[in-house]
């Protein structure tokens, strides 16, 4: 897992935050991620681990340093490149029907085609009578997964999620983290998943790396060899806890209530 | 759909009416009691004059208009302007103010003009659209037409520019263009400040049109029906012409206000 070339090569990238004064938010961070691996991002707030993949996304050009995506430099946002926001970006006016077909309807994908897309994604996301449903009238984590599902369907070479699940409360985090998991069984591909929660980051991801505090740079890279597919077993067993204890030393914590 | 999202603006602007006769029926019976019949005007007394008609006297005064078939005609006259007004000054004012919202050198260009005439009252250009053209039905439709447009102008505009960053990136990334965000996302966004200022416009077309009929009032209208009977003076005519404008005015805010629930229809929580 997580072998094979490289869909990700970033390398010595760094961003500074122009203005009065100005904020060197990352400072050469050079990452790999292989073909189908599932890449957590982890650091202190305002690490620069959002600029990270607001770069990789094409939202924002970087200062130094360069993003290929399968061999390209990445120009500005693409389909190809696959972008859940921190923040709700499910369009409130648009049914989730809508919301899921708005990546065909920019392709050109004719509505006969467009059909199937959207009935998987909906079965892949546990929405099905939902497809009429305006997102006011769904929970912040379905609106979430709409989010993923539409990013999903032109299908992108890679996957971006920048704290998908920030603003949710412990048991509908986990509970998303779920249904995160078994749409990426389901779909494989590579993904890069930028989080505070170290147990979100250790029970989904390949590889953890650690960001330090600003300018984010990489402060360490933790492989996480859990067994697939993952489960509450997962979050309890010994392996589990001992990676948490390297990450949140990596993260600088743990040291404070010495006598 | 309509029809659910009809029933509340509808009842509130009944309920109103109601109120509103019976808060008149009300002041009639005190003033037509208190109030003198007999007023100077200008050179001459004025002799038995009812200054708060009652009922009745309403009543008679409606019957014979619409009769004599002058109410509805006038109706029809001012609201065919009204609506023609609304609609020019939207078609004029909603696409552009939609275009500056999105495009910033549009902005500068034509922000300092909006401003300008922005706070200019529609009816300062008054005496300059007659002379442009004419006194036919020009100046009259060209007015409500500048009034409407100013407002919804600014309306669209505010609409565009403040539709948030995060669903622009999110089109972008997902690969839409220009005409798909502009379709899909800049115009629903934009539309409840769109509706909304159209529900201004109509308002205030009404006040407009009532007075741009007073410049050389021809019948029938409902501004030469207020001129003529203020001329005589009439007092029931002047009452029962008000009134009809005021439903008028009543029935068309209704009539956005049901498109305005439309438009923001995926606002509301359904329940169950």
């Amino acid at each position: 897992m997580g072998s094979g070339r490289a869909r990700l090569q970033v390398a010595d990238l760094a961003y500074t935050y122009e203005g009065r004064t100005p904020t060197r938010a990352l400072d050469g961070v050079t990452v790999e991620v292989g073909d189908d691996e599932f890449l957590a991002i982890v650091g202190p707030v305002g690490c620069g681990k959002t600029t990270f993949v607001r770069i990789v996304a094409g939202f924002l050009p970087p200062t130094r340093g360069t993003a290929l995506c399968d061999g390209r430099p990445v120009a500005g946002p693409s389909p190809e490149r696959g972008y859940v926001f921190q923040e709700e970006a499910i369009f409130p006016w648009m049914t989730v029907r809508q919301n899921l077909e708005f990546g065909l309807l920019a392709k050109g994908v004719p509505a006969p085609a467009r059909e199937p897309i959207v009935g998987e994604l909906l079965g892949l996301i546990g929405l099905q009578g939902y497809e009429r449903a305006y997102p006011a009238e769904l929970s912040t984590g379905m609106s979430k997964m709409v989010e993923v599902a539409r990013v999903l369907a032109t299908d992108p070479t890679l996957l971006l999620l920048d704290e998908p699940f920030g603003p949710l409360d412990a048991q509908t985090r986990a509970r998303m983290q779920e249904a995160l998991h078994a749409v990426w069984a389901h779909r494989r591909r590579t993904v890069v998943l930028v989080t505070h929660d170290v147990e979100e980051a250790l029970w989904l991801a390949d590889r953890i790396v650690v960001f330090s505090p600003r300018p984010g740079r990489v402060r360490a890279e933790v492989r996480v060899d859990l067994p697939r597919p993952r489960t509450l077993e997962t979050r309890l067993a010994p392996a589990f806890t001992a990676l948490k204890r390297v990450v949140w030393r990596e993260l600088g914590l743990g040291e404070g209530s010495r006598a | 759909m309509v029809t659910a999202a009809a029933s509340a603006p509808v009842r509130r602007a009944l309920v109103a009416l109601v109120a509103l006769a019976l808060l008149y029926g009300v002041v009639s019976e005190i003033g037509s009691r208190v109030l003198p019949r007999r007023i100077w005007m200008a050179t001459h007394y004025i002799e038995d004059v009812e200054l708060t008609p009652r009922y009745a006297s309403l009543a008679e005064e409606a019957v014979f208009l619409v009769r004599a078939g002058i109410l509805q005609a006038s109706v029809l006259v001012s609201s065919g302007r009204v609506l023609a007004g609304v609609l020019l000054g939207a078609a004029v004012g909603l696409p552009l103010g939609l275009a500056m919202g999105r495009a910033a050198g549009l902005e500068s260009l034509l922000g300092p003009w909006v401003a300008f005439f922005r706070f200019t009252p529609a009816f300062a250009l008054l005496p300059l659209y007659v002379l442009w053209f004419g006194f036919g039905e020009g100046p009259r439709v060209g007015l409500i037409a500048t009034a409407v447009a100013i407002v919804t102008l600014h309306g669209a505009f505010e609409g565009a520019r403040r539709i948030p960053r995060v669903y622009l990136d999110a089109a972008a990334s997902l690969g839409a263009g220009r005409v798909l965000v502009l379709r899909r996302l800049v115009l629903p966004a934009a539309l409840p400040s769109l509706v909304s200022s159209v529900r201004i416009a109509t308002a205030l077309a009404w006040v407009t049109i009532v007075v741009a009929e007073l410049i050389k009032p021809a019948m029938p209208s409902l501004g030469y029906l207020l001129a003529l009977a203020g001329a005589y003076p009439r007092v029931p005519t002047i009452v029962v012409a008000i009134a009809t404008t005021g439903v008028l005015v009543l029935v068309s805010d209704v009539a956005v206000l049901v498109a305005y629930r439309w438009a923001t229809r995926w606002m509301r929580r359904r329940v169950g």
